[in-house]
């Protein structure tokens, strides 16, 4: 092997170390749902090996996702090359992953924001799309709170000034 | 009280106008969107001075001009347009109107105009001129590209949705965070629009876009959309996020590509819902003072979808803006 090419493999190596263990969630599928590809923390979260879910869909793989709804989302990222973006507020989750901390975990299932992104081939077609998941648990669960707060709040300025 | 109605479909621009009107001045103040609800406000007495703008959806200016004189409405009409042309100074003069100011309007002229047509008495007051006006050249620049944008975008659009888009005159301004604090005052006063903002950055320039969908429009939306759900709140915030990603995304995608650069963009906000718009811009106040607004107003043919897209760039990203464009500027 050539110095380069050993650098080349050693680079690739450490990339692809970096997106199993980053924690977020990345998940490549084809137009039709298939799972092409996923990371570290969707094996972990899942508890679905690689091996599981290669080539399956996710409408096959995970009951709760809506293929009508993801098939909905999808269109304008393939056909206008577009990003969507889904926020926990407008849809709490797409995956529903178990809450996994026992003691700092205060709800049930992780609460998700979603980006599904278009992955061009070297033709500019939209082949494939990738979609990334971050845990936004702890926001939605302060803000919650906040807002519980709040109304505590405004009920004890009520009682004070009636 | 002297009544009058500034109608323009952009929220920037009517803002602009009513900024304009002497301050001192006695009046009471209609806005109209749009032609038609412009005759409806004027038959209601709404507008003894028009200020009127000439391209816009549903009714025109042209038209609005000649159902005044159809219905013989008792009013004064000038008109506050960014089409240069002479051709249509002169056919708005035909069709009746008293004076014709290009945009944008600044309150020294439209002063001078008042005082012309006896509208107003008193003297002109003369004004510092802005020094940090937008360059016209600079102006044109932007226009033209933020329209070779929505050319494209409006083509992937209409051929995705099956639906003709009616395309925008881009408004290009320089606009003070007061204004811009009017503007979302507006949105937040009012329960019949929602907005999400989303930042966006890359090659040095960065900003946010800010999309705002008049709730009249939502069920409109949500056929084109084909939802075949009932369209309640969750409904309603999902279709939001679903317009807003199509139009911000396909017009960021549009300059991106003419700017040579990719923008990372940052997940969307929703504005309104739960944290009060007021909180936003004062957290913010310091950091920014003036920033370069591209709005454009939307209408889908058919459809009852009324939306405004207003890209804020911050003080910085117009540098290397310039820098990208300098080729343009170029005779």
């Amino acid at each position: 092997m050539t110095d380069s090419a050993a650098d080349d493999m050693t680079e690739f190596h450490w990339m692809m170390d970096m997106i199993q263990s980053i924690d977020v969630g990345i998940v490549v599928i084809d137009k039709e749902g298939r799972v092409k590809v996923w990371n570290g923390f969707m094996e972990s979260h899942s508890g679905l090996l690689p091996s599981d879910v290669r080539d399956k869909t996710l409408f096959e793989l995970f009951e709760e996702v809506d293929a009508e709804w993801l098939k909905n989302k999808m269109r304008p990222v393939i056909e206008l090359r577009n990003r969507a973006f889904i926020t926990w507020e407008q849809r709490p989750f797409l995956f529903k992953f178990r809450n996994y901390r026992p003691i700092t975990g205060a709800e049930d299932f992780m609460y998700q924001n979603i980006i599904l992104s278009p992955l061009t081939t070297h033709t500019g077609q939209v082949e494939n799309i990738s979609i990334t998941i971050y845990d936004m648990t702890d926001v939605a669960t302060s803000k919650k709170l906040l807002e519980a707060t709040q109304v505590t709040l405004d009920e004890n300025l009520e009682r004070q000034s009636a | 009280m002297y009544s009058v109605l500034i109608c323009d479909d952009s929220l920037v621009a009517r803002k602009q106008v009513s900024k304009s009107l002497p301050e001192d001045w006695p009046v009471s103040i209609h806005f109209a969107k749009h032609g038609r609800e412009g005759i409806m406000a004027l038959r209601e007495g709404k507008g003894q001075l028009l200020l009127l703008d000439l391209n816009m959806p549903i009714m025109d200016g042209y038209e609005v001009l000649q159902e005044i004189n159809e219905l013989n409405i008792d009013t004064k009409v000038i008109v506050i347009s960014g089409d240069i042309q002479p051709s249509a100074h002169e056919r708005v003069k035909e069709l009746g109107a008293i004076d014709f100011i290009e945009k944008p309007v600044d309150a020294n002229t439209l002063q001078e105009v008042l005082v012309k047509h006896g509208i107003r008495q008193g003297e002109v007051v003369e004004e510092e001129p802005d020094e940090d006006a937008l360059d016209p050249d600079i102006r044109d620049c932007y226009q033209e590209i933020t329209n070779v944008a929505m050319g494209q975008a409006g083509d992937r659009l209409a051929r995705m949705l099956g639906v003709f888009v009616e395309l925008p005159i881009p408004n290009v301004n320089l606009i003070e965070v007061s204004e811009m604090h009017m503007m979302l005052q507006d949105i937040e006063a009012k329960e019949s629009v929602s907005a999400v903002c989303q930042g966006f950055i890359g090659g040095g320039v960065s900003g946010e876009a800010l999309f705002i969908l008049s709730d009249s429009s939502f069920d409109d939306v949500a056929k084109i959309l084909s939802i075949k759900e009932e369209v309640d709140d969750k409904v309603q915030l999902e279709l939001l996020m679903d317009a807003a990603n199509i139009l911000i995304g396909t017009c960021l995608n549009g300059l991106a590509s003419q700017l040579d650069l990719r923008f990372s963009q940052g997940h969307p906000i929703v504005l309104g819902q739960h944290r009060s718009v007021s909180e936003l811009i004062s957290a913010n106040k310091n950091k920014w003072k003036r920033t370069l607004a591209i709005e454009l107003s939307y209408g889908l043919e058919g459809y009852n979808v009324q939306c405004d897209l207003v890209l804020l760039f911050t003080e910085e990203s117009m540098n290397m803006m310039n820098y990208k464009l300098a080729h343009l500027l170029e005779d």
